[in-house]
């Protein structure tokens, strides 16, 4: 086998053949999916490539609605004392007109079901075994092809998963695979292509590239993914406004600096729809906890913090000004002081000429605004959320996703992680502060934050 | 910079990569298109990407103009250094109406030599430092006269520096190499000047008496002996040196001492701070700013357009019936019915046609059907299932048997609830067909035949 492996998708109207395309391809926007029968009338092909190299060519067909009538015509075909063998009494069929008026949609599905390597059949297990699924599964037999029968919507209570499999194994199909809808799909996709493999062996190290291309991309996306959450964290952690004594000036700059995490966060989550080859007019509030692309929740209303169990910390300023944390100059010297004299020592001209300008600051009685631990343990919740939704993506989840998991109890109660500290004593580090120096101790700490953030 | 161990294309890569990472993806549809025609591994596509938007999005010139102003700075420090140098011998050795201060023409000659020396050996020690220093200056002036404050080069070109682990070499090169330059050219004026004017030498000393200030010239005189320079006596220290031979003497000391303490320890560490041949890895492609990148230039999937398409039929015309047969009898039969206990339903003086589902059971029903076609006929629909092709033209098949057709849709099992989209098919597709249905049970229509 030289060419790329061919699978045609094959199946009564309405199972989920499409939107199993969908899972497959990670394409939103193959196909057409509806509720209603017949929606599918042409034959829509899709590539999947290991390393640029084409593995797989998996194609959608038509549902066929119409089989009993279909098998009558076809068993009519046959003459007494013919030897003809299944795939040529089917090419026999297709050649007959009514392949090309009423049955036309089945005629299509046989057909590319014979110029495939394998066919998956997807069955919608909610279904009773009735006539018309066994008389299907009699002409797609006939083609020739090894058949992977896939149960779909086996999450659903009433399903008749026992009755099909008896069905299936008197028909000689006893490999059968079930696709949930809330499995995460790296585990179905991968029990898919494994039991395709044993189907065919000839294709099993091709169908092992693309399960490997496949974990691999993943773990880069989570990687990356970190990364970018790190990044907002640092950011948010390393900000120092400096703002002047009256209450008027802080008010001021304290919703300017509420304004510019908003926007940071926003940023931070564009980023993570782009990784995820996500639209924001994909993101709907069912999968995603986000409202068209944006999160509904304000970042600083203490209701938000309240529902994600972040405790509010002391150091708030009284009402509803939560988030930012007034730093008196003598704590935050004193927090920097070994990173001064690392400094002097190093030479680094940006710390030195900051700590001119804070001592200035300190001098003429301004103060700096900082951002609160409990903000950054809601960011840094808010950000694993939509991670662990966007990894799960494909598989709609019907509920929104909850919060519970003991990794996060760390970030909501415990102790912030070490590069959060000393992101503290960098205010360059922070694109919040204005320009942004792109060291390499800082890279260093985002890289460490990132891997800290995916263990978790 | 005709020295640059950073390859261009890889240069430009990083530069498009802070840049995007800054300011969103750019518009690199026509240019991802290409490199993916090309092929590649994923690194070459990175680079190959960057090398197609760098000319429009002027990254290339950027780069270019990057490069051209370090130039610029650099020569511009080469100059200062010189002078400097220059002038610190001049500073040193004075006008020649006074006698020179051997002692302190060495030290100004040395001493910020040395400073920094130590200082940079301290920056070697700690962590992350190193930043401190000429190559710093030598950057920082770079941009300032690049005019691109925007994205500049500047940060891509250290971040890879770093990664290749050439940074702190570079730096040293570049500060080693400055200082070399200005002693250098110092002591060329050192010797100028020694040459070309006549200098009177003094040791003066408050604190130090004569013996130890002795022995720290026989100190300072040992390495300048080993490489041939003379050692002058020191007996006769403190008096003026008058005659030709000792000011002779007294100013090769001073070159030599120049030349040892000076210049050699610059030159070595500028020797040792030479470039090591580049890593092979420069390229982290899982930066995030490069994984985003992944799916556009090595696509997991690619559509293959319709391969089959529809041709579109009209769908067949339904036949209306040509004579309605007048037929006798009531009958029920159910479609694809499944574990419905309230089927059948009792109804007095109706036939019970059975559930029809396979091949078998349609036949026979429609065969006694058209040799006895019944007067009213109630057909039992299971709307949980889907209304198919194949359904609904038994549905028609049926109605053209019989005197007058009705289907009643069953209601939701106990407990359970109808999918109200399938429901709203059904309906379509019954009115399409002009078949009469209800959710009821039309009893008294199929016992009595009227409403």
């Amino acid at each position: 086998m030289t060419d790329t492996l061919k699978l045609a998708v094959v199946g009564h109207t309405n199972v989920g053949k499409t939107s199993l395309l969908r899972t497959l391809t990670r394409d939103r926007h193959f196909g057409e999916v509806s509720h209603r029968p017949g929606t599918t009338r042409h034959v829509e092909g899709a590539r999947l490539s290991a390393g640029g190299e084409a593995v797989l060519d998996l194609f959608d067909t038509p549902g066929m609605e119409d089989a009993i009538a279909l098998r009558d015509h076809y068993d009519s075909l046959a003459e007494p004392g013919e030897r003809l063998d299944g795939p040529q009494r089917i090419r026999r069929l297709l050649a007959t007109p009514a392949c090309a008026q009423r049955f036309e949609q089945e005629a299509k599905v046989l057909r590319s079901l014979i110029e495939a390597n394998a066919g998956l059949y997807v069955i919608d297990a909610r279904e009773p075994v009735l006539a018309k699924y066994r008389d299907e599964l009699a002409l797609l037999g006939d083609c020739g092809k090894p058949l992977l029968p896939v149960l779909n919507f086996v999450a659903d209570p009433q399903h008749r998963g026992e009755e099909w499999r008896e069905m299936l194994a008197r028909q000689g199909l006893h490999a059968v695979v079930r696709f949930d809808s809330v499995a995460p799909p790296g585990d179905g996709e991968r029990r898919l292509y494994e039991s395709l493999a044993l189907l065919l062996e000839p294709a099993r190290p091709r169908l092992e590239k693309l399960i490997a291309e496949h974990a691999t991309r993943r773990r880069e996306r989570l990687h990356s993914a970190g990364v970018l959450i790190a990044d907002l964290l640092i950011d948010a952690a390393a900000c120092r406004r400096p703002v002047q004594g009256h209450p008027e000036a802080i008010a001021t700059a304290i919703e300017q600096l509420h304004t510019d995490l908003r926007q940071r966060e926003q940023r931070c989550v564009e980023e993570l729809l782009q990784l995820f080859a996500f639209s924001e007019e994909d993101a709907e509030a069912s999968e995603l906890p986000l409202l068209d692309g944006r999160w509904g929740d304000d970042l600083f209303h203490p209701e938000t913090l309240r529902q994600l169990g972040v405790q509010l910390g002391s150091g708030m300023a009284a009402g509803a000004a939560a988030g930012a944390g007034i730093d008196l100059l003598v704590g935050g010297l004193s927090l920097g002081a070994a990173a001064a004299i690392g400094a002097i020592a190093g030479g680094s001209w940006q710390t030195l000429s900051s700590y001119g300008q804070r001592l200035r600051d300190r001098i003429t009685g301004h103060r700096e605004l900082t951002v609160d631990d409990a903000i950054l343990r809601l960011l840094a919740l808010r950000q694993q959320q939509l991670l662990t939704a966007l990894d799960q993506r494909g598989h709609a989840a019907r509920q929104r996703l909850q919060l519970s998991s003991p990794e996060q109890q760390q970030w909501r109660e415990g102790k912030l992680p070490e590069p959060v500290d000393r992101a503290r004593a960098h205010p360059e580090w922070s694109r919040l502060n204005g320009r942004l120096e792109t060291d390499s101790e800082r890279q260093k700490v985002v890289q460490a934050l990132g891997r800290q953030l995916l263990e978790a | 910079m005709k020295f640059n161990p950073i390859p261009q294309p890889l240069w430009l890569a990083e530069t498009l990569r802070l840049r995007e990472e800054r300011d969103g993806l750019s518009d690199d549809n026509e240019a991802c298109r290409l490199t993916r025609a090309a092929g590649g591994s994923l690194g070459e596509r990175i680079l190959a990407r960057a090398g197609l938007l760098a000319p429009a999005s002027g990254l290339l010139r950027a780069v270019q103009n990057w490069q051209r102003a370090s130039s610029l700075a650099m020569l511009l420090l080469v100059i200062a250094a010189i002078l400097g140098g220059g002038g610190l011998a001049f500073s040193a050795l004075g006008s020649g109406s006074t006698p020179v201060n051997l002692p302190w023409a060495l030290l100004s000659l040395l001493g910020l030599n040395l400073l920094t020396l130590a200082g940079w050996l301290l920056g070697l020690l700690l962590p992350g430092g190193g930043l401190f220093s000429l190559g710093r200056l030598w950057l920082d002036l770079g941009q300032r006269l690049s005019h691109e404050p925007d994205w500049s080069p500047g940060p891509a070109w250290l971040l890879l520096m770093e990664r290749a682990g050439l940074l702190r070499r570079t730096f040293g090169l570049f500060s080693h190499g400055l200082w070399l330059l200005t002693l250098s050219s110092s002591l060329l004026m050192l010797i100028l000047l020694l040459s070309a004017r006549r200098y009177e030498f003094v040791w003066e000393t408050t604190l130090l008496d004569a013996g130890s200030l002795a022995a720290v010239i026989d100190l300072l005189g040992q390495l300048p002996g080993l490489l041939g320079f003379p050692h002058p006596d020191s007996s006769q220290l403190l008096a003026p040196v008058s005659d030709d031979e000792g000011r002779r003497l007294w100013a090769s000391w001073l070159i030599g001492s120049m030349l040892v303490y000076g210049l050699l320890p610059r030159l070595l560490l500028l020797l040792a701070c030479l470039w090591r041949p580049l890593p092979a890895n420069l390229l982290d492609t899982s930066l995030p700013g490069y994984a985003r990148l992944h799916e556009r230039l090595l696509p997991e999937q690619q559509s293959l357009g319709v391969v089959d398409p529809d041709p579109q039929l009209e769908a067949a015309p339904l036949e209306a019936p040509a004579v309605q047969p007048r037929g006798d009898g009531a009958w029920m039969v159910g479609i694809e019915l499944y574990g419905r206990d309230d089927w059948p339903p009792q109804l007095a003086g109706v036939n019970d046609g059975g559930v029809l589902d396979d091949r078998e059971s349609r036949r026979s029903l429609l065969e006694r059907f058209t040799h006895q076609p019944p007067q009213r006929l109630l057909i039992v629909c299971d709307p949980q299932r889907s209304a198919d092709r194949g359904t609904l033209a038994l549905l028609g098949e049926l109605q053209r048997c019989a005197g007058a057709t009705r289907i009643w849709l069953l209601p939701a099992p106990a407990g359970q609830q109808l999918d109200p989209e399938r429901l709203a098919d059904w309906h379509t597709a019954l009115d399409r067909a002009g078949l009469i249905h209800s959710s009821e049970l039309p009893a008294h229509w199929l016992e009595h035949g009227d409403d």
